[in-house]
């Protein structure tokens, strides 16, 4: 992968760049605010753009705002996001629409998982930090309540963006197994079943995230 | 000439009048006269002196100059002929001319007084058509002296021996020219009071008071002529009253065209008239009520008690206070409209005020109505600020100056506000005075109210400022937590795997740098946790979004209805922090299963409500979150109310004005 990497902290920038590099990707651009990172997307045409969502020079909601410009600008790029904190309204309206990611930054503790996140967003899949997707469905209502504890298990890590055979993974189950309680949960959200493993979570952030505004 | 010598021509001739006395033995009874006159001339030539020194431009100045020597020419011809004619003839020179000014000379009295009451208080005619008028005047007055001094005739019993150094006409040669001009002089004298008459009619608010001064003083005149009576009634000859009312009368006159031409203390005179009139009136009732009590009671008892007399004083001690004011509110209405009126209203006012119906601020314009001057201001004076405020507490820098004059309110010596009002009220002190001084205490409550207030307005400030200043502090706090102690962890974090991708994998040592990575993700939780507390960063995307994050974290089944709305950053936190505190006492205290959160504009204010279907119950103590919370709602000049009925759930609401 090509990475553009936006951190305005030098350390944190450094560890994310060896981080890429130590796994074997190309980060072509390492920068410190918002302008320059639209500049080194608008130069590179990168297939991930890691950025923090606080950047000079109001340290609010820069990261934010640049990630909007991409994926207006660049649409092929994709975003991966890194916050202190869980602030998600404007993380999920973006990481609804795919290509976009959104992650607590010590999510770079399991490498693993954060390495697979980055490249599913590359590739144009999503990633929602489990905080956001837990946050989303405590105090649920209404259709969530029906499903089983397997089931809510399933949705929380298909909400984070994970495909099935990574779910089966991550649950230690067969892949035939997660299957059969991802097709349980989208009948019974009366949500539309499809190939397309992005789209299907597409499907479930935008139904959560109703879902969630709604109550 | 100069004023000076004439005036110190008059001056000796006093002086010379006096010897003279002395030296002719003057009879007693006739000392009165020679006392009056002698203030008289004194008083004309010294007002005349004054004004011809500062008016010189004005020949009333030497008019009374004039006047003076007049006057003091027939004072000493007086007891010069007694003394030359009389006591030791042949001891002075001219007896016969002091005779013949003595007995014929009186026309010349008139002339002076005449003339100056044509040209009062300028020393203009009232119009160019008075011209042939006055002319008349002085030709018959001059006309009427010379045939007075060349008359045929007997002087008078004592001076029969002397005779006239001048030729003597006979009665029939002087009786028409006499008659002729005796009418001309009459005809002026009539003239004078008429040309007072015309210019009192068409007289400026100035030149109407000068007249007053002067006819003030014209009226003492029959007043001596009155008092003079009464004392030769009571004690069968003219005394010392007589000598003092008569003097005060005579020499009141030069006086009064002095203050008026000089325009000195003009304005005064409308008090002294006030004065006047209630002494005057005080005085007959008074006297009355002597007289009726002391002889009822004399009738009663019989003569040769002194009980009646006693009563009588008695009575007039208990009725003088009750009928000085009744004299002096008599008077008020009848003679100073305005004045009255004015602290009618003021009283009127103060009515209202003690009853409730206005307010004390209202001051100012009460004395704007009661003085007659609309544009009148009322500012109060803060001492602890010295500044001037209006009676909405605003500070007024610069007191409105340009064609307005500014009186300050005093009590006890110390300002309490300023009076900017038209410069012409501030020529009739009376009424602005008693205005003020009626308005006094009202004055005195709107300044400590307006005081207060201000006050009141400093310290709310300085509480909404601290609390701001606490809201800042903790966003900073926060950011410092989330941008410096928790990046810092995450990269030691990073560091730390970074080195363990280079152990072989299966090792202790890699095993322990794990541990060491999750308590790290520990550390960083809390902080999370921490920061959250003192500031969530949500709400930087606005209070529903914030209170979206923080409903979710509630272990409560929580309904939201938030407007998406921004606020200013002070009430979004303080919205937030309610709410917070709000959901903590619902799941900590009130057993409550779900919570209904909502946050709306209504009426320019930004409402919070937080309802839970809890046991109800909720007192608030000082440990209570809530009472903090109450404060911070106030500092914001907002308002935070807790409804919780047992049994009924919790309601806690929260105004704060957005404007």
């Amino acid at each position: 992968m090509r990475i553009v990497i936006a951190e305005d902290q030098v350390l944190l920038r450094e560890g994310l760049r060896r981080l890429f590099q130590d796994a074997g990707h190309d980060v072509i651009a390492a920068v410190a605010d918002a302008d320059r990172l639209r500049a080194a997307v608008s130069e590179h045409e990168p297939d991930l753009a890691v950025v923090d969502i606080r950047m000079p020079p109001t340290f609010k909601d820069e990261g934010i705002r640049a990630a909007g410009w991409i994926r207006d600008a660049h649409p092929d790029v994709g975003v991966l996001v890194l916050s202190q904190h869980v602030a998600s309204a404007g993380a999920v309206r973006l990481v609804s629409q795919g290509g976009f990611g959104y992650l607590l930054k010590d999510r770079v503790f399991e490498v693993a998982d954060f390495l697979e996140a980055a490249e599913r967003v590359a590739r144009g899949g999503s990633a929602l930090d489990p905080q956001v997707v837990a946050s989303m469905l405590g105090g649920a209502t209404g259709s969530l309540d029906a499903l089983t504890a397997r089931e809510r298990e399933v949705l929380s890590l298909m909400a984070e963006g994970l495909t099935n055979s990574a779910i089966a993974r991550r649950l230690v189950l067969a892949e035939r197994t997660v299957e059969g309680h991802v097709r349980s949960v989208l009948m019974k959200l009366q949500l539309p079943a499809s190939d397309d493993a992005h789209r299907r979570v597409l499907a479930v952030i935008t139904y959560l995230r109703a879902e969630h505004d709604h109550r | 000439m100069t004023p000076w010598v004439a005036a110190g021509l008059t001056i000796a001739g006093v002086a010379f009048a006096a010897l003279l006395d002395v030296l002719a033995g003057a009879h007693a009874e006739e000392a009165w006269v020679g006392v009056a006159w002698g203030a008289a001339g004194l008083a004309s030539s010294g007002v005349g002196l004054v004004l011809a020194v500062h008016r010189s431009s004005n020949p009333i100045g030497w008019l009374l100059l004039a006047n003076g020597l007049v006057l003091t020419a027939h004072l000493v011809a007086t007891p010069y002929a007694d003394y030359a004619a009389l006591e030791d003839p042949g001891a002075l020179p001219g007896a016969e001319w002091a005779v013949l000014v003595h007995e014929r000379a009186w026309p010349t009295l008139f002339i002076c007084p005449t003339v100056i009451a044509l040209v009062f208080p300028d020393g203009r005619l009232p119009t160019p058509r008075w011209r042939p008028v006055a002319i008349v005047a002085a030709v018959s007055f001059a006309a009427l002296t010379v045939v007075s001094l060349l008359s045929a005739g007997r002087y008078s019993e004592q001076f029969g021996h002397v005779s006239s150094p001048l030729p003597e006409l006979s009665e029939a040669v002087v009786g028409v020219p006499f008659a002729i001009s005796g009418l001309g002089a009459l005809a002026g004298l009539a003239a004078a009071a008429v040309a007072l008459r015309t210019r009192m009619r068409r007289a400026s608010l100035v030149e109407r008071l000068q007249l007053k001064w002067l006819a003030f003083a014209a009226l003492l005149v029959p007043a001596a002529v009155v008092v003079s009576m009464i004392e030769s009634t009571i004690t069968g000859g003219e005394g010392a009253v007589t000598v003092v009312a008569t003097t005060l009368a005579l020499t009141a006159i030069p006086v009064a065209v002095g203050i008026a031409v000089m325009r000195y203390r003009l304005y005064e005179i409308d008090r002294l008239i006030n004065r006047t009139l209630v002494y005057v009136t005080l005085t007959a009732a008074l006297a009355a009520t002597f007289a009726a009590v002391s002889l009822t009671l004399g009738v009663a008892i019989g003569s040769g008690s002194t009980l009646p007399t006693a009563v009588g004083t008695l009575a007039v001690a208990l009725v003088f206070g009750p009928m000085r004011s009744r004299a002096q509110s008599l008077v008020d209405r009848r003679f100073d409209r305005a004045r009255y009126d004015g602290l009618r209203r003021i009283g009127r006012f103060l009515e209202d005020l003690r009853a409730g119906r206005a307010v004390p601020e209202a001051t100012g314009e009460v004395l704007a109505e009661a003085t007659g001057d609309p544009d009148l201001e009322l500012f109060f004076w803060l001492p602890a600020d010295e500044v001037h405020v209006d009676a909405s507490s605003r500070v007024v820098v610069e007191l409105p100056a340009a064609g307005r004059a500014c009186t300050p309110v005093r009590r006890g010596g110390l300002l309490l506000a300023t009076v900017v009002h038209d410069p012409t009220l501030g020529e009739r002190p009376d009424l602005l005075e008693s205005a003020i001084e009626a308005a006094g205490l009202a004055i005195e409550i709107a300044r400590l109210r307006v005081e207060v207030r201000r006050r009141l307005a400093d310290v709310e400030q300085s509480r909404a400022r601290i609390v701001t200043a606490g809201y800042e502090e903790r966003r900073r706090l926060e950011r410092d937590l989330h941008d410096g102690a928790q990046q810092r962890l995450v990269s030691i974090g990073l560091a730390l795997r970074h080195i363990q991708g280079r152990l072989p994998t299966p090792s202790r040592e890699a095993q322990e740098l794990d541990d060491t990575v999750a308590e790290l993700g520990d550390a960083i939780e809390e902080l999370r946790e921490l920061a959250r507390g003192v500031r969530p960063a949500g709400l930087d995307e606005g209070l529903a979004a914030a209170l979206r994050e923080l409903t979710s974290r509630s272990p409560l089944r929580v309904r939201l209805d938030a407007t998406l709305e921004r606020f200013d950053d002070r009430l979004e936190t303080a919205a937030y922090f309610v709410a917070s505190e709000a959901l903590t006492n619902a799941a900590k205290h009130a057993r409550a299963s779900e919570v209904t959160v909502s946050a709306a504009r209504r009426d320019g204010r930004l409402v919070m409500c937080i309802r839970d279907d809890g046991i109800g119950g909720a007192v608030p103590s000082e440990r209570s979150g809530l009472t903090g919370m109450t404060d911070r709602v106030a500092a914001l000049g907002g308002s935070l109310r807790v409804e919780s009925t047992p049994g009924q759930g919790t309601l806690v609401t929260a105004e704060l004005p957005c404007g």
